[in-house]
């Protein structure tokens, strides 16, 4: 090993100060890169006389590795230099980050475990950009033509649908935890187990965990309770969920809930699984007045709100309407129910189950058809465990920008683009499969977990979405009409939708993954593609990009939504909307804003009942807007600057901003262009009651 | 007079009827408009008159406005001819 005599000290990244040894930039060399050890010594020593002739007596780390990578870029080893890159925050940056709240996901908190949360998202941006896609995926990001969801995610699956019935039956037994608890005997101990077991996922999925069926599966725990008793239960449910703001990076655990009002087919000849993980002898059809007892008493918490009557953020409340809900007793007093709840509050997600289809919904947007495959589990629930392991989703606007009202370019561009979309799935699925071959001692322990027969995670089943942003805004630009101002104009939308249908399809048999379709929740891409259009292609995008552009709050709109901003009778939109979700196999949804109004429950239950019969809608809410005081903790309804009851100014908005409730004060610009941007729909429920307190 | 719409699939088992009853409209100068599911074209049209059954048989004015509707079923000749003629 060569000495030198270089009187200089290197500040490591170990937090320590050691002397100067050339030979270290070598062995760094030939350790990261593919560079031959003569190459690495030269570069060492050409390094190492720059430091000499600089005079500097104190040298960090980072430092020396960028200047052994500008030596790396002017010999040409490109390669190398990315290999030896490092990745890392300016210090402006982090300065930034600490004293600043992060605006693109508005359901990460300010705090010191947040910032943990974005710079350790920031690290693995980069590194999934430089080493987990190739270049041509990397820079179609880059460039938004496409984008990655949560990237700073990369090393986990995007999002979930679980089964309460694998902690009731395994108990909660996770790999490498202290203590292993055997099933729950007692309700509030198995919410406590779902609770738990909720936030440990929550650290190995980017996003949403959606439990099926909860109130079914809770009913033979809750049988011979009292009312009050399982209204007790209801609030500690939602409670625990909407104050899980202490797991990762101080987040709320993004949680679905679904609920059945009626026992679904798949489910009636199931074996209950009760107290202590054993069979009650009794099947869950045999549970349908519990289930609706837990069912009804949780909207009754909703109803109620928060400590300050403000909606609950999370859980979120999904229910499923069938065919059969419309044949349970009861059926029209919890509708009513479950609409006052959406009109008061918003919370109710209405998901369409017609015909023979069951669903089970994962993520804000997201709902799986289960398969034939999938209905001989639900025999086993536990088993009902499903995810998508990535979301990459389409800038639909650029292709018509590029395509120059082009057709058959058109169309060809959507599919080049899905193309690469495609290869950006199996990029993934290849790191994550090479994640979960470490096993038990990988860092993805918990889902290769193994209780049943097969790893927690059932790889074979995941899907890979993908998704669309700014179909209107793609159609404005091709057709010269967006797409609520003419058939002609609506027609052009299907057909790309259609390309995009027949596409999956296609792709799916071909590389025999789970490719899907999915209306992108788009919280931040919309906004995203918005400005690099802006960017790119003025001033074509100036005409068309949504929003305010002297504010910078641009937005595309999402997915295949029609403009927000437009002014049409919400059946007529939500007929519209409905007629693209047969062609979106993931999942879709229509939102109906209210504003300040808060229709009658009858005229929401009337508007529910009309889209399960007459359109071809997959699901809905309805998104009121409220106002809460910070100081005297009083919530009105509408969005104010000041409180309607003491004046003061320190309030926060309260409404929808993708898929969930959040305070306004953290949405990114994008989505307060929208927000600004959205047709409330007050005259058509002009007959309801108008409430301006909620919390009275 | 009214126009025909018809929606079938390459491999649907009552779609073969649906098409023999295309070529008997068309062979009495009908105006027949068929849409394959399988192509972006046919499913964009399907989609936008919410077909989930085939074959689906469509009539509708020159106007656009329905007149009657087939879905999953295929009518006998006279029936369509009835309303075509009728409208």
């Amino acid at each position: 090993m060569e000495t030198t005599d270089l009187n200089l000290f290197v500040r490591t990244s170990e937090e320590n100060i050691s002397d100067w040894d050339r030979s270290k930039i070598t062995d760094a060399l030939i350790r990261e890169t593919l560079i031959d050890r003569d190459t690495a010594s030269e570069i060492s020593k050409e390094v190492e006389n720059m430091m000499r002739k600089s005079g500097i007596q104190v040298i960090t780390a980072p430092l020396i590795r960028e200047l052994v990578n500008a030596r790396l870029i002017e010999k040409g080893l490109e390669s190398a230099r990315k290999m030896h890159t490092r990745l890392g925050t300016p210090l402006y940056d982090v300065d930034n980050l600490i004293l600043h709240p992060n605006k693109e996901n508005a359901n990460v908190p300010h705090g010191p475990e947040a910032t943990n949360l974005t710079l350790a998202e920031g690290i693995k941006k980069e590194y999934a950009l430089l080493s987990v896609f190739s270049q041509d995926i990397a820079d179609a990001h880059m460039n938004g033509d496409i984008h990655l969801h949560d990237l700073g995610f990369i090393d986990r699956p995007y999002c979930s649908g679980q089964s309460l019935e694998y902690i009731k039956k395994f108990g909660l037994d996770l790999p490498h935890s202290l203590s292993m608890a055997k099933p729950a005997k007692h309700p509030e101990v198995l919410l406590a187990h779902l609770v738990k077991f909720a936030a440990a996922l929550q650290s190995n999925f980017a996003g949403a965990i959606g439990w099926d069926a909860v109130n079914l599966f809770f009913a033979p725990y809750i049988e011979g309770m009292s009312d009050d008793a399982v209204k007790q239960l209801s609030q500690m449910l939602i409670f625990e969920f909407s104050q899980q703001a202490v797991a990762r990076g101080g987040q709320a655990i993004f949680t679905d809930i679904n609920i059945y009002w009626e026992v679904p087919k798949h489910f009636v000849n199931v074996p209950a699984i009760g107290p202590g993980g054993t069979f009650t002898g009794k099947t869950y059809g045999e549970y349908e007045k519990e289930a609706q007892r837990f069912a009804w008493s949780l909207f009754e918490v909703f109803k109620e709100g928060d400590g300050a009557g403000r909606p609950f953020f999370f859980p979120k409340p999904i229910v499923h309407i069938t065919e059969k809900f419309f044949h349970t007793d009861g059926y029209m007093d919890f509708l009513n129910l479950i609409c006052d709840v959406a009109s008061d509050k918003g919370n109710t997600y209405f998901v369409f189950d017609r015909g023979e289809t069951a669903k089970i919904s994962e993520c804000c947007r997201l709902s799986f058809k289960l398969e034939e495959r999938d209905l001989m589990d639900a025999k086993e629930p536990w088993r009902m465990r499903y995810c998508a392991l990535q979301n990459v989703s389409l800038n639909l606007p650029r292709l018509a920008y590029m395509a120059k009202n082009d057709d058959t370019k058109l169309l060809n561009l959507v599919t080049e683009r899905f193309l690469l979309m495609v290869k950006a799935h199996k990029q993934k699925r290849a790191f994550m499969e090479k994640l979960l071959a470490l096993g038990e001692n990988g860092p993805l322990a918990l889902l290769t977990m193994n209780r049943d027969g097969a790893p927690y995670l059932r790889f074979n089943l995941a899907a890979h979405l993908v998704g669309m942003v700014g179909l209107n805004e793609m159609v404005q630009i091709h057709t010269g009409e967006e797409m609520h101002e003419s058939k002609k104009a609506l027609k052009f939308g299907l057909k790309v939708l259609a390309h995009m249908n027949i596409l999956t399809d296609k792709m799916r048999r071909q590389e025999n993954m789970k490719i899907v379709l999915e209306q992108t929740p788009a919280e931040s891409t919309s906004y995203r593609f918005a400005r690099l259009d802006l960017r790119y292609f003025s001033p074509a995008s100036g005409r068309v990009v949504k929003g305010d552009i002297a504010s910078g709050e641009v937005y595309y709109t999402n997915s295949t939504h029609l403009n927000v901003k437009n002014a049409m009778n919400p059946i007529e939109r939500v007929t519209t909307e409905g007629l693209f979700h047969p062609l979106i196999e993931a999942g879709s949804i229509s939102h109906v804003w209210l504003g300040e109004s808060q229709p009658a429950k009858e005229a929401i239950a009337d508007f529910v009942i009309k889209t399960f019969k007459h359109t071809t809608s997959d699901q809905i809410a309805f998104s009121p807007e409220f106002t809460t005081c910070n100081k005297c903790h009083r919530t009105s309804r509408g969005i104010a600057d000041t409180c309607s009851y003491c004046g003061s100014a320190d309030v926060d908005g309260i409404t929808r901003i993708t898929g969930y409730f959040t305070k306004v004060s953290s949405w990114n610009k994008g989505k307060l262009g929208e927000l600004k941007d959205r047709y409330r729909n007050n005259e058509y429920f002009s007959s309801a009651e108008k409430r301006k307190v909620v919390n009275e | 007079m009214g126009i025909v719409k018809i929606f079938y699939k390459d491999d649907c088992p009552m779609c073969p009827m649906a098409k023999r009853l295309r070529d008997t409209l068309q062979e009495q100068n009908v105006a027949v408009n068929d849409f394959n599911v399988g192509t972006t074209d046919g499913l964009a049209e399907a989609t936008f008159y919410s077909v989930m059954a085939l074959p689906t048989i469509l009539i509708e004015d020159e106007a656009e406005n329905s007149l009657q509707e087939w879905r999953g079923s295929v009518p006998h000749i006279d029936e369509v001819l009835n309303v075509v003629h009728g409208a």
